[in-house]
């Protein structure tokens, strides 16, 4: 009798805990998933689904979570809390219980390619504090020649957060009205103001701080050296350990000369459609630290008064092969200029020095829709053009 | 208990030793993997980018060495050691011994660790080894029900000390948990899959390795201080406690996520009524020990004595961090990673040591080196302080970060120096288990009757006797 009493509650209370804790919360994340999911979300591909066995064999998921939880803290950092169906494609899920490195919900649009490759190859070139383990055996001995695994981790890390995305406004609407939630999870999981908050996420367009022209020079060498010399080099030079792996290269700070404006535009919602991150996490005092560093890394020269018939030449060039891309008034602006995933060059807030200038119109500018102009025009066309575009650069206003 | 028992019980006395060094021997091994994690973490680059030691694999096989090499093993020494006093039958067979032995390390750790490095594991806490490995896991946990379940059965369960309790228990619970936590997940996707690991994450610890750790603590604390325990009401009490709420609290690793709220504050719930079941039975094992001392002259029993007080401890902390107000800070920090150590690494690997030098003292044939085990006990309760209470301090410092607005890597380059002493902290804790290792390998043989007979004060009169002289004149 007591063995019967004995093995019952025993059996029992296992039989209760997995059915109070596993079967019965199942039931009824089956039914909020199926009442607040899209119709169709987009399963894995067979790349995709690759990554996310490399992803789980390299233990990603014990550094990285992916799950945003109904807490202040990870939306206003991360973004909308993770909704039950954002993950049913996850056998096994990939939940995770450390964070040494930041939430991977909404990975996917945060980085451009060329970024997650040279991370994943060597992280500690890109973000020279990281501790994350490098990938190489996934590539064929440099960032920007990957073998399939590392294309398909990538493939799979541009997946996070892509269903909750393109299911888009209404799709969070139809779910907060089927989701059968409390006013607080719904407040965490569709009242953030961002999707996505990653602050790293790069932006084409968005309003910006004006950065103040007053940087605390010494506080801004040390954010540089931390946080943009492992790209843009010590000296600004575009050469830095990550410089490598990355398509566009990091830009020439020392070639170039910007305006107050382009650099507070550039920190802040960074180069869309390049590796360039935007540092929206940073202090605004931080931000003009680190613009003061880079402004002190051209060194003004003497500009050359050039005869007017170059100029004209510079300007008939102009105006019949850049203008569609640059705009007419080399404000980056032409005809053309949102078809590209990356802008083109503002040249009135960013004037590249003549050697950039001419180095790009002979070789274009790989990773961008820049191509060598060469072919085209004539020596002298080329460096009138070089000329032409230098002139439209208006320095910061007074 | 002593009534029924036949005077002197068959103990499969090779197999204890066999399982003894195995446990030895896959500690030192898990502990090296933990070392060549942690370093990763202070300079990522140590040790060269190979895939077979980048950082998830090592950590992966670390924690599953630890639970099933060195733990699951000493813990199986015990049983031979334990099963045959407490039931007075042999375990089934001794030739089914030397096949679950050989099944454990030979088709289950050592394989399970290379599929690991080489790249095939399945990424599940505490279930990392690859579904092929878990299929012979669970055939050897049938087989270990069939090696130490029928000398119990063959009495009343009336007669069932505590100890019999939580090993029948454990054989039991784990062999039903373990194939939850292992293939559900792999077959439920997503947060219906996790709920289920959520409760294999807290089974494996609850249902596998704390009864049989409770089961040594509370068999090594009568015999060594040949006192009965102090209430067999309160063990009893404290053991359908801990069955009853230890399931229940798996959910509490994923609180604030879409897992039903209710079954997050039940887990809750549950989570800190575990901490009073374990305040009751950690005081009815200290009131047992009354009379022993902080650091009894037993070195087993100074382990197990240990092992209570930091079962409470650890217990405690689970209870408050499992409250929501506490775990939306620290929940995902390095105040977890302390947590877990001071489970596996002092409540879980205290008990063991200690069960494993008990069983030990009492092979005639082995050897046995009693300084050593006592160094073996201080550095090890050293590293495990120190280490604790770094990855706690680590753990707040990123708590603080993380509620900030400002980087992710700040939390990173915060807890740097706090990773660097926790790597530190390898020198005691090596030192302590290689003292381990070797004090039950070096030493005279027989050398553990000799500790008992010096712990409970029987010692030889040539012994004694010197020491009464200088004494009595007052030297040292």
């Amino acid at each position: 009798m007591s063995y019967l009493a004995a093995g019952v509650g025993g059996l029992g209370f296992f039989a209760m805990s997995v059915l109070l804790l596993g079967v019965w919360p199942g039931r009824v994340l089956e039914q909020q998933i199926k009442g607040t999911s899209p119709d169709h979300p987009l399963p894995l591909t067979a790349s995709e689904k690759r990554g996310r066995v490399i992803y789980g064999r390299e233990g990603c998921a014990y550094c990285h979570t992916q799950q945003i939880r109904y807490l202040p803290a990870d939306v206003a950092r991360f973004g909308a809390a993770t909704l039950a169906w954002e993950t049913i494609f996850d056998y096994p899920h990939l939940w995770g219980t450390r964070r040494i490195g930041p939430d991977l919900s909404r990975e996917g649009s945060v980085r451009s390619a060329d970024w997650q490759l040279s991370h994943l190859y060597a992280p500690r070139s890109l973000v020279a504090d990281s501790v994350m383990p490098a990938f190489p055996w996934l590539f064929e001995g440099a960032p920007d020649r990957p073998r399939q695994e590392a294309q398909d981790v990538l493939a799979y890390l541009e997946t996070l957060g892509r269903n909750r995305a393109l299911a888009g406004p209404e799709g969070d609407e139809r779910a907060r009205k089927s989701c059968n939630c409390s006013d607080d999870e719904k407040r965490f999981a569709f009242g953030s103001p961002a999707l996505n908050a990653s602050p790293a996420m790069a932006r084409r367009q968005g309003s910006y701080p004006k950065l103040s022209l007053s940087g605390d020079l010494r506080a801004g060498q040390r954010l540089y050296s931390s946080n943009c010399a492992s790209c843009h080099g010590i000296r600004g030079e575009g050469n830095g350990p990550g410089a490598a792996g990355l398509h566009p290269r990091p830009a020439n700070l020392s070639e170039h000369e910007y305006t107050w404006d382009r650099l507070s535009s550039s920190l802040w919602n960074g180069g869309a459609g390049t590796a360039m991150p935007a540092w929206r996490d940073l202090a605004r005092q931080e931000l003009s630290a680190i613009a003061q560093v880079v402004r002190g890394f051209h060194a003004t020269q003497p500009e050359p008064s050039l005869p007017q018939d170059v100029l004209d030449l510079g300007s008939r060039v102009y105006a019949a092969h850049c203008a569609q891309c640059h705009g007419e008034n080399g404000a980056g602006d032409g005809s053309a200029a949102g078809q590209f995933p990356i802008a083109p060059t503002n040249f009135q807030t960013q004037r590249p020095s003549l050697a950039a200038s001419l180095r790009a119109l002979r070789n274009g500018v790989e990773g961008t829709p820049m191509a060598p102009w060469t072919a085209e025009l004539s020596e002298a066309e080329l460096s009138a053009a070089a000329y032409y575009v230098r002139g439209f650069f208006h320095g910061d206003p007074r | 208990m002593s009534a029924a028992r036949p005077a002197s019980p068959p103990i499969e006395s090779r197999l204890v030793y066999a399982h003894g060094l195995a446990a030895l021997v896959t500690l030192l091994i898990s502990v090296a993997f933990g070392i060549l994690a942690s370093i990763k973490l202070i300079a990522p680059d140590v040790a060269g980018n190979s895939a077979w030691l980048t950082w998830g694999r090592l950590r992966y096989d670390h924690t599953q060495g630890i639970m099933l090499g060195w733990l699951a093993n000493a813990f199986f020494a015990f049983l031979y050691h334990a099963v045959p006093l407490l039931t007075g039958r042999p375990v089934t067979s001794a030739r089914l011994g030397q096949w679950i032995f050989g099944l454990w390390n030979f088709a289950v750790v050592a394989p399970g660790w290379v599929l690991v490095l080489a790249g095939f594991s399945q990424p599940l806490e505490w279930a990392e080894f690859p579904l092929v490995i878990d299929a012979f896991v669970v055939l050897a946990l049938l087989l270990l029900g069939i090696q130490f379940l029928p000398p119990f059965f063959s009495r009343g369960l009336e007669d069932l000390y505590v100890s019999s309790w939580y090993i029948i228990g454990a054989l039991v619970f784990t062999l039903l948990a373990y194939p939850m936590g292992n293939f559900v997940p792999e077959l439920v996707p997503g947060a219906r899959g996790a709920a289920f690991s959520g409760l294999w994450i807290h089974d494996a610890i609850g249902l596998f390795v704390t009864p049989l750790a409770v089961a040594i603590l509370y068999f090594v604390v009568p015999a060594a201080t040949r006192k009965p325990i102090f209430s067999h009401f309160l063990s009893m009490l404290a053991f359908w406690l801990l069955f009853f709420l230890y399931p229940l609290n798996g959910t509490h690793h994923y609180i604030f996520s879409v897992i039903p709220m209710s079954a997050q504050i039940g887990a809750i719930t549950a989570s800190t009524l575990l901490g009073v079941d374990v305040i009751i039975n950690v005081a009815n094992l200290l009131l047992s020990l009354r009379g022993s001392g902080f650091f009894p002259r037993d070195i087993g029993l100074r382990f197990v004595g240990t092992s209570a007080v930091l079962y409470l401890i650890v217990s405690i902390q689970g209870s408050v961090q499992a409250q929501m107000s506490v775990n939306q800070s620290v929940h995902f920090s390095d105040w977890v990673i302390g947590h877990s150590h001071l489970a596996m690494l002092g409540f879980a690997s205290f008990a063991a040591a200690g069960g494993l030098i008990h069983a030990w003292q009492r092979i005639p044939w082995a050897r046995y080196d009693a300084k050593l085990l006592g160094w073996s006990y201080w550095l090890l309760l050293a590293g495990l302080t120190i280490m604790v209470l770094d990855l706690t301090a680590a753990g707040l410092v990123e708590a603080h970060w993380w509620q900030s607005t400002a980087p992710w890597i700040e939390s990173v380059r915060a807890v740097k120096p706090f990773w660097l002493i926790r790597t530190l902290t390898f020198v005691p804790i090596t030192a302590g288990f290689l003292a381990l290792l070797c004090g039950l390998v070096v030493g005279p043989r027989g050398g553990g009757l000799k500790a008992i007979q010096k712990s409970i004060g029987l010692e030889p009169i040539q012994e004694i006797a010197p020491k009464l002289a200088s004494s009595s004149t007052g030297r040292p």
